[in-house]
Formats: C-alpha cells, structure tokens, sequence
C-alpha cells in the first residue's frame, strides 16, 4: 500500500490527554497527593491516574492511531472505533478519579465508582488494543519497531487486569475480599506493565522509527533493536509471570522483581547503544528541536536507570521510589511525548491543510508552522523544572517540589500555545498560509 | 520519444518542482524522489518513491505529481508509479540541497 491516512480523531486524543496533564500539574501545585500525603493513599492515586492514563496514555493511543499502520505499512483496522475508544478511556477515568475522591472522603460517592470506572477504561482500552492488534496481525512478520508496540499492547492488557482486580478490592466487595493480599503484592507488577512495558516500551520502539526518519539516519539493519526488545521482553516476562507466580505461591516476587530489572536495564543498555549508533550515522547533521529534546528525555530515562540501580544496590529504593517514578514519568515518558508532539501536530497540521493542494500551488514547510526558538524556552523551562522536581523530592523538599512543578506546568502552557498555534498557521508568512483550494483546520478535528 | 517529447519532459520536471516533501522542505526532483519521466504522444508516465512506504505524506506527494505534471502544456494524460525499489537513499539527494541540508558525507 502507498501512503496511510490520516486519523480524524489523533488531534483530539492529543487535547484531551494535554487537559488531563495540567489538571495533574494543577493539584501537584496545589498540594495535593505524594509527597504531601501517603504515596499509596487514594490522593496520590489520583495524580498517578491522570497522569498514566489521562495524560500519557491516551496521548500514546492516540499517536499510535496514527503510527502504527506507518510501522505496519496497513491501513488503521477500525478507524470508527478511535472516537468510542476515546470516550470510554476519558468516561473511565473521570469515575474512576470520582472513586478515589470518594475513598480520600473529598466527596460522597457510591463504592461501585472505583469498580464502573475500571470496567470502562478495560472497554476502552479492549478497543485500542483490539484496533491496533488487528492492525499489526495484518503486518506479519512485523518489523523491529512495531514489534515493541505489540508488547506494549501486551502490557496494558496486564496493567488493566490488575487494575480492575484493585478496583474490586479497593471498595470493598465481596469479589475483592479474597484477595486481602493483592494490592501490597501486586501493585509493582501493575506499575511495571504500566509504566514499564505499555509507556517505555512502547515508547523505545517508536522512537527507533522516528529517530531514523527524523536524522535520515540508516534503519534497514534487522539486527536493530533485536537485544533491546529480547531483553525487554524477557524483563517483562520474569516481572509479570514470574510476579504471578510468586504471588500465587507467596513467595519469591522480590527475586522476580530483580531479575526482572537486570533484564530492564540490560534492554535499556542496548537501546542506548542503538540510539547512539543511529545519531552517529545520521546524514542530517542539524538536527530539529523536536529530536534534540528527544535526546535530553532520553537522557533522563538514562539519570532513572543509574539511580534506581544505585538505590537497588545502597538499599534505599522504597524511600526513593516516588523520586524515580517522577524522573520516569515527566523527565522521561512526558519529555519525549511533548519533544515529538512538537512534530507531530505540525505534520498533521501540514498534510491536512496543504496536502490536497499539492502540485497546484506552492506549499509552506512543516518547519515554517514553528518557531522553535520559541518554543526552546518552555522545553529548557520543562526539563529544568522536571530535574529540579527529582531533586525536591529526593532531599525531601515537598514545597520546593511544588515550586518545581510550577515551573513544569508554565512550561506546559507554553507548550500547549505553540501547538494551538501551528494548529491556527498562525506562523506560517503570508502569501503562503492559506493559497488558493486550501482550508484552515479545525482546532481539535483532523479532516481526513 | 522525439526532442518535442524530451522538451517535454524537461518542463514536467521544472513543473514538479512545486512539489515539496513537507518534512525535509525541499521540492522532490532534486531531493531524488522521481526516478523516471517519459512521455508517449502527450501522455506522461512519471516513476517515484517516497522516504516511508506508509508515510500519510506519500499518497498527497503523488496526487500532487499528478496535478503539477497536468498543468503543463502539451501533457494530455499523466500515469504516476509509485514505487519503493530501490528504496530512496540520500545519497540521491542533489550536491546542492544535501550542503544547504547540513548533510554529512553521504557514504
């Protein structure tokens, strides 16, 4: 097949996941959740929520809506189904985050709220993962990258199980209370699948795409990323079998759990070899803001490794894991999501507005809808504030933290402007913004 | 193919010119996207590729071949191929865009 087309709804995925990310910012300002309050109790599940479901997940199935069948070579299977799919996921979570409220006695809810809000996002999720699956089914033998991608949809299906197991047990039911021990032994597997292998994983194997295409750096090497997604996967297998195993046996899950990491940071090592393998042979020698920031979120995943090995090996991972998790999450997962939608929704911007006129009139870059040394201030302000967050919460500096994040969030408005911004043309110079036959898009909508 | 048709071919070429990859911003003749023009009689077959098979930016580049190679005077019907063998390299990138790209020494 030649060419794919554009999702319609990948644009709104991106502004609902964006609203979610600075609603969580909004409420870690404000004082609310870790490291304020206990970081298992039900405010801090609050933030973790929208920040792994509202924010980085919904913005990564909307992304891979619309790169996956470029990974597949394949039409998207259902595209009809991306809207439910959006509906359900946000539905989900906005009742799930109400069960969490009513558990932390913010508001009076029934104890089912936890329990429909996890049966939603499990519809919702079902769908992506059926969407994308069926997608990549169609693409055998898949390539190296979007292989990545099917373990990261392995993963969810783990994360979601999990979740709603917590869902039964965290309100009480009759269901739930056979499992009085779930939730202390089961929340790392959880944690794992989903920040782990649905988030990073996914994440390594998108990025070894575009990181080729963005530096015309070579790719055809089938032996690119092989140790990496062998290495993850079998981290993942030891973590989420092997974690299942020792919880049904009670025993053993913190020699999974180790295991499992020396996998991880194995996979880790050899993706780092293979992204600086594909930056030495890049034939683009200046590289654009959206790949440069790519590397500075790398380089964060890289800072999470070292110390989280470091706080394995000194002992004092439990009391530095909020720390890590916050690195991973913002400096990391939030980083490189913000560093590539710098690119993406231009792109998507250009190939709607100018593509129909192609050959017929002269057409803008997609580098002329950015301005990216504008843009350079909200990523330093964004990586600085993420790093200085870390710090806040490793020396224990609560106020300090919420001052970071301050910062973090400033940055994500500016962000968010410059994206509302190519979405408008507004800085693409005349007479060549809106040339004869050409439509202005729609802010939220893609035509397609 | 006579010298009229060779005439011919050169103007399609130029007239492809406003057809840019949004990506790299250069027009897709001198970033070597089209591998072959000919013309048979007024009708013009034109052989391309892109740099991604499933890239959305593929199926708009070759309607915009189309449209562009249809504007020039004497073209009465326009076939485009798209093709992914051989793959584009940058190596087919002209000496002139591969400098002002900031290009490294393509091997």
């Amino acid at each position: 097949m030649i060419g794919t087309s554009l999702c319609r709804w990948a644009i709104s995925y991106f502004a609902v996941a964006i609203a979610w990310l600075l609603l969580a910012e909004v409420l870690i300002v404000a004082g609310f959740g870790f490291p304020n309050h206990d970081i298992g109790g039900p405010d801090t599940l609050v933030i973790v929520h929208l920040i792994s479901i509202g924010w980085l997940s919904t913005v990564l199935c909307g992304a891979l809506f619309q790169f996956v069948p470029v990974l597949a070579a394949r039409s998207l299977y259902a595209e009809r189904w991306t809207l439910p799919a959006l509906a359900l996921l946000t539905l989900g979570l906005t009742v799930l985050l109400a069960g969490f409220l009513g558990l932390g006695g913010h508001i009076s809810g029934p104890p089912w709220l936890l329990p429909v809000g996890a049966g939603l996002l499990i519809a919702g999720f079902t769908l992506v993962v059926a969407n994308l699956g069926m997608t990549l089914w169609s693409a055998r033998p898949l390539p190296g990258p979007a292989r990545f991608v099917a373990g990261g949809l392995a993963c969810i299906c783990v994360t979601a199980a999990f979740g709603g197991m917590f869902s039964l047990v965290l309100s009480g039911t009759g269901v739930g209370a056979q499992w009085p021990d779930l939730l202390v032994s089961g929340v790392p597997i959880h944690a794992i699948a989903g920040l782990g292998g649905w988030l990073t994983f996914t994440a390594m194997g998108v990025s070894y795409r575009l990181l080729a295409m963005f530096m015309l750096a070579p790719d055809g090497d089938v032996r690119l990323g092989r140790l990496a997604w062998l290495a993850g996967i079998i981290a993942l297998a030891i973590g989420l079998v092997g974690g299942v195993l020792a919880l049904w046996r009670m025993t053993g899950l913190n020699l999974a759990l180790l295991l499992a990491a020396a996998a991880a940071l194995l996979s880790l090592a050899a993706y780092g070899r293979d992204v600086l393998g594909l930056y030495r042979t890049r034939k683009r020698r200046a590289l654009e803001l959206n790949t440069r920031m790519s590397f500075v979120a790398l380089a964060s995943l890289v800072a999470a490794a070292i110390l989280g090995a470091a706080f394995v090996a000194t002992g004092s991972f439990p009391s530095h894991v909020g720390a890590l998790v916050f690195l991973v999450a913002f400096g990391w997962l939030t980083g490189l999501v913000l560093a590539n939608l710098y690119k993406i929704v231009p792109f998507l911007t250009w190939l709607e507005t100018y593509g129909p006129v192609m050959g017929r009139v002269p057409t803008p870059r997609v580098q002329d809808l950015v301005a990216e040394r504008r843009a350079l201030k909200w990523f330093v302000l964004f990586f600085a504030g993420s790093w200085a967050a870390t710090l806040m919460l490793l020396i224990e500096a609560p106020l300090g933290f919420r001052v970071a994040v301050a910062v973090v969030m400033v940055a994500t408005l500016g962000l968010s402007e410059e994206f509302i911004r190519a979405r408008r043309l507004a800085d693409v110079a005349e007479p060549l913004r809106l040339p004869t036959g050409a439509a202005a898009p729609h802010l939220l909508i893609s035509r397609n | 193919m006579t010298i009229d048709d060779d005439d011919l071919v050169d103007q399609i070429r130029q007239a492809l010119k406003v057809v840019i990859d949004p990506e790299l911003g250069h027009n897709i003749v001198d970033l070597g996207f089209i591998y072959d023009v000919s013309v048979d009689d007024g009708a013009a077959h034109i052989t391309m590729t892109a740099t991604t098979r499933g890239c959305p930016a593929a199926s708009f580049l070759k309607e915009g071949v189309a449209n562009s190679a249809c504007l020039v005077p004497g073209v009465e019907s326009v076939d485009v191929t798209m093709t992914f063998e051989p793959p584009w390299q940058p190596s087919m990138i002209s000496p002139g865009v591969r400098s002002s790209l900031g290009f490294a020494e393509v091997n």
